[in-house]
């Protein structure tokens, strides 16, 4: 039996395959935005059956989020995410210089190789919180045997979003001083599948599900947590994962972002121009404090929000007055820590 | 922009006129059209410039356009000139009456689930009704929601379950339109005990197709909301709809398995007059594997089940149903292809049942979820038929024996879905021509008959043949369908007759005098 979302490597689905189900515009946040299938997976797959070209899609496309809920929920198993990322290579580009800049910045910066063998990949957002960053080290333990990569990939990770063609000279200089891991742990869930095939040799966990598999941290989860799952590293393993938060909510009672069909429902609607820090040329807003109040809908029972993204705790902070913290923030010391 | 088209050749009531929705629909059916001439284009230009001096967006470009290009069944195909995504009560009544001025045909689209093309606009203006899917209110004293009717059932479901509550029956199907499934029927397992969700509806608001806007119920405006339920969307679209709701309760399922239709239909009859479950329904891998369901929202209703009902039934087990398997194919080896598609079907189709993120504690947790995935994994594809018959009790066993034959005539794996609809005897005018067969007392009874394509591609002529097959089934019995629009519109008299037809085609011309909203749907 197939599971819901293994994919066939060797008869990957694309947009011809669309049968029109609806079943990811359920889950989708652009769509439920507008309520218009012009701004959904299902529309794009079914303008392009129709002959529209990727430029007739490109404004609607730029705006998806790529949290990729739609990737577990369609029944054809057609890689939709990966549609829409081959739309995105194919639209023009005219406002990524910046980001090709940066990437051949990172590729001027010499390289150091780790002798850990587990490496993290930060990302921006904990980066720019260096206490926190150096709980995170402690909480994983073994300072000794971790190394906190000085190139966590955010630029690849944007090209990636962008449809920008990766150098293979930047991916040289992410890549190779992580060939002696076993194990990577990564913030940015966009990048997992990717480090995946680039590390074939190495595990590759999220951040999330890392902090959460600790006793320490699983140990201060409590039946009043609304506990908020990062999408894009969720839908990414889905079919893994979904086993390893319904353990988590048997054993804590803890509440999860989670829609009816078990998908995680993003708290933040940023797109692509958002995420370059540009304006959208149809002029969309994303309303973040839409989908953090859809998110906390209803979930009267409540006393605190336990998020494994900083960008999810930033827009939870903003609609309510619930304390929020991030997942490695359930610990607040050594000795809690090594319980 | 699609230009205007010349007039074309008057057609005369009562003659046969081309046939745009399916040329090949008609082998075999001498086909009455009602509304013989096709809409021509006449009238576009001065219909969009009223829509945009009102300040409704009219889509037409040709990417908007293709996306209502065809509906879920993926074999009627047909482009609206302009496609407009339902804001508002008010929006939708500019939209008819400059429809009704211009005379230019409208088709209302909820979640695109027909399959006879009955959402599929061929020319005019398509009304994308999920532009309108907001809750408006929950009453959880009440029990009741009010909501905009271009809302799937299940995202009605994931607000409403935020609170602990749950609707009564909707399709199983994830992205059925509350609005037009209240205008079709909608079937549930639970139907049996509750009737089907245009049975759940306690008022609505609709446009009329001239514009007015109208709130109606059994007490107010009682002979617009009998049109409107289960009215194909002839007679006003829907806008916003109060439905009862309820608690929400997991599932206790039961599995018992047959290897003969009529054993398991007599056993799921049997459980519904006596209202011994709260579920009840029959799916099947062709005719060798049949399987009735069960289920329970409390355990006092469980273990009443288990004292006196279960018993009773005479399906197996699981291990009792595989022994039997064995012992049929042992006996006729020849049919050893047809014990392998079996067996693969089973090892496909029970784990996607038995996922255990939405099992716990024997409990099954969100049901629709678990079978609307499961349908379309399984069983949907980009062409889909799916005739029915709708019959009464008394009729259904012989009417879904004689559809079984049709399918094993013309397909080599097929599936048909089994279910009953509790009627409810005050809504008797609400049922005339609908999917409920004008002699059905206390329950209704439903079958579908779904061919398995198996990535096989079957000509529309095969296809259409065999829905006729199983349609002329209904006539002789004298049944009904819940699909009778768009491509099986042939059947509309030849099922009801004249008269009841008749009636209703002048009520229409009253409420629609220029003939305008989903006019390829029924007349």
């Amino acid at each position: 039996m197939a599971n819901y979302i293994k994919r066939k490597q060797d008869a990957q689905k694309e947009h011809p395959d669309c049968s029109g189900c609806g079943l990811c515009l359920l889950v989708c946040p652009l769509w439920r935005r507008n309520r218009d299938l012009q701004h959904s997976p299902q529309g794009w797959a079914k303008a392009l059956q129709h002959g529209a070209t990727p430029t007739e899609l490109a404004d609607t496309v730029q705006d998806c989020t790529l949290c990729r809920a739609c990737d577990p929920v369609c029944p054809e198993q057609i890689d939709v995410s990966g549609m829409i990322l081959k739309l995105r290579k194919r639209m023009t580009q005219p406002r990524t210089a910046v980001l090709q800049e940066r990437m051949s910045a990172q590729m001027r910066r010499p390289a150091r190789t780790y002798r850990e063998k587990t490496a993290l990949l930060a990302g921006e957002a904990l980066r720019a919180q260096p206490e926190l960053l150096s709980h995170i080290e402690v909480l994983l333990g073994k300072k000794s045997a971790l190394a906190v990569a000085e190139d966590d990939g955010a630029d690849i990770s944007l090209a990636i979003e962008a449809g920008l063609e990766i150098p293979s000279e930047r991916l040289a200089v992410l890549i190779e001083p992580l060939w002696r891991a076993d194990k990577v742990i990564a913030a940015d869930g966009l990048l997992l599948p990717y480090l995946a095939q680039w590390l074939p040799n190495a595990k590759i966990f999220s951040l999330g599900e890392t902090l959460s598999s600790l006793k320490s941290v699983r140990l201060n989860l409590r039946a009043t947590d609304l506990y908020v799952i990062e999408p894009r590293a969720y839908h990414a393993d889905y079919v893994r994962l979904v086993k390893h938060y319904e353990r988590l909510r048997k054993e804590c009672g803890c509440e999860f972002n989670l829609d009816l069909q078990r998908i995680a429902i993003p708290a933040t609607s940023s797109g692509l121009p958002q995420r370059l820090g540009l304006e959208a040329n149809d002029g969309y807003v994303p309303d973040d404090d839409m989908q953090a109040r859809w998110v906390l809908h209803g979930r009267n029972n409540i006393t605190r929000i336990v998020v494994e993204s900083l960008e999810d705790r930033a827009a939870f902070q903003k609609v309510s007055d619930i304390p929020v913290v991030h997942l490695a923030e359930l610990v607040s010391s050594l000795e809690e820590a090594g319980a | 922009m699609i230009p205007e088209t010349h007039e074309p050749a008057p057609v005369q009531p009562g003659m046969i006129g081309p046939c745009h929705v399916g040329p090949d629909a008609l082998i075999g059916i001498k086909r009455q059209q009602t509304n013989p001439s096709r809409w021509n284009g006449q009238g576009w230009q001065g219909f969009a410039k009223a829509l945009r001096d009102s300040d409704i967006d009219l889509r037409e470009n040709r990417y908007s356009l293709g996306l209502f290009a065809t509906d879920a069944g993926g074999t009627a195909y047909g482009l609206p000139h302009g496609v407009v995504v339902a804001r508002s009560a008010g929006q939708i009544s500019s939209l008819l009456k400059a429809a009704q001025q211009y005379r230019v045909p409208v088709t209302v689209r909820g979640g695109g689930l027909t399959t006879e093309g009955e959402s599929v606009a061929f020319g005019g203006v398509l009304l994308d009704m999920a532009g309108m899917s907001r809750v408006l209110h929950i009453d959880t004293d009440a029990l009741t929601v009010r909501t905009e009717g271009g809302i799937f059932w299940h995202s009605l479901a994931e607000e409403l379950r935020r609170l602990g509550m749950d609707y009564l029956s909707a399709p199983l199907n994830l992205t059925s339109s509350v609005g037009g499934t209240l205008g079709v029927g909608g079937i549930d397992v639970n139907s049996p005990r509750l009737g089907c969700s245009a049975d759940q509806a306690l008022s609505v608001q609709v446009v009329t197709p001239t514009g007015e806007i109208v709130e109606c119920s059994d007490k107010q405006n009682a002979g617009l909301f009998q049109r409107v339920i289960l009215g194909y969307g002839q007679f006003g679209v829907i806008t916003e709809a109060t439905l009862k709701i309820r608690p929400y309760t997991p599932l206790r399922m039961h599995y018992f398995y047959y290897d003969t239709l009529r054993t398991a239909i007599e056993d799921m009859q049997l459980l519904n007059r006596n209202d011994a479950s709260d579920y009840s329904g029959i799916l099947t891998i062709m005719d060798c594997a049949v399987n009735l369901l069960v289920a329970f929202d409390s355990d006092e209703r469980e273990a009443a089940f288990r004292a006196n009902w279960q018993p009773r039934l005479r399906g197996y087990g699981e291990p009792g149903f595989a022994l039997c398997m064995l012992r049929r194919y042992a006996l006729r080896p020849w049919k050893l292809p047809e014990a392998w598609y079996l067996y693969r079907r089973k090892r496909e189709l029970f784990p996607e049942f038995r996922r255990p993120e939405y099992l716990r504690d024997g409990l099954m947790y969100d049901r629709t979820v678990v079978f609307s995935r499961a349908v379309w994994k399984f069983w949907g594809s980009k062409q889909m038929v799916i005739p029915d018959i709708a019959t009464s009790a008394e009729k259904f066993v012989e009417a879904v024996e004689q559809g079984n034959a049709v399918c094993r005539k013309y397909f080599p794996h097929y599936t048909l879905y089994c279910v009953g609809i509790k009627l409810r005897p005050e809504h008797k005018s609400h049922y005339e021509m609908s999917c409920i067969p004008p002699d059905a007392e206390g329950w209704a009874y439903g079958c579908e008959f779904e061919p398995m394509m198996d990535d096989r591609v079957y000509s529309r002529d095969h296809l259409q043949s065999f829905k006729n097959a199983i349609y002329d089934i209904g006539v002789d019995m004298g049944g009904s369908y819940y699909r009778f629009g768009g491509m099986m519109k042939g059947y509309i008299r030849r099922v009801f007759g004249d008269e009841v037809v008749d009636r209703h085609l002048a009520m229409k011309r009253e409420a629609d005098p220029s003939m305008i909203l989903n006019r390829e749907v029924i007349f």
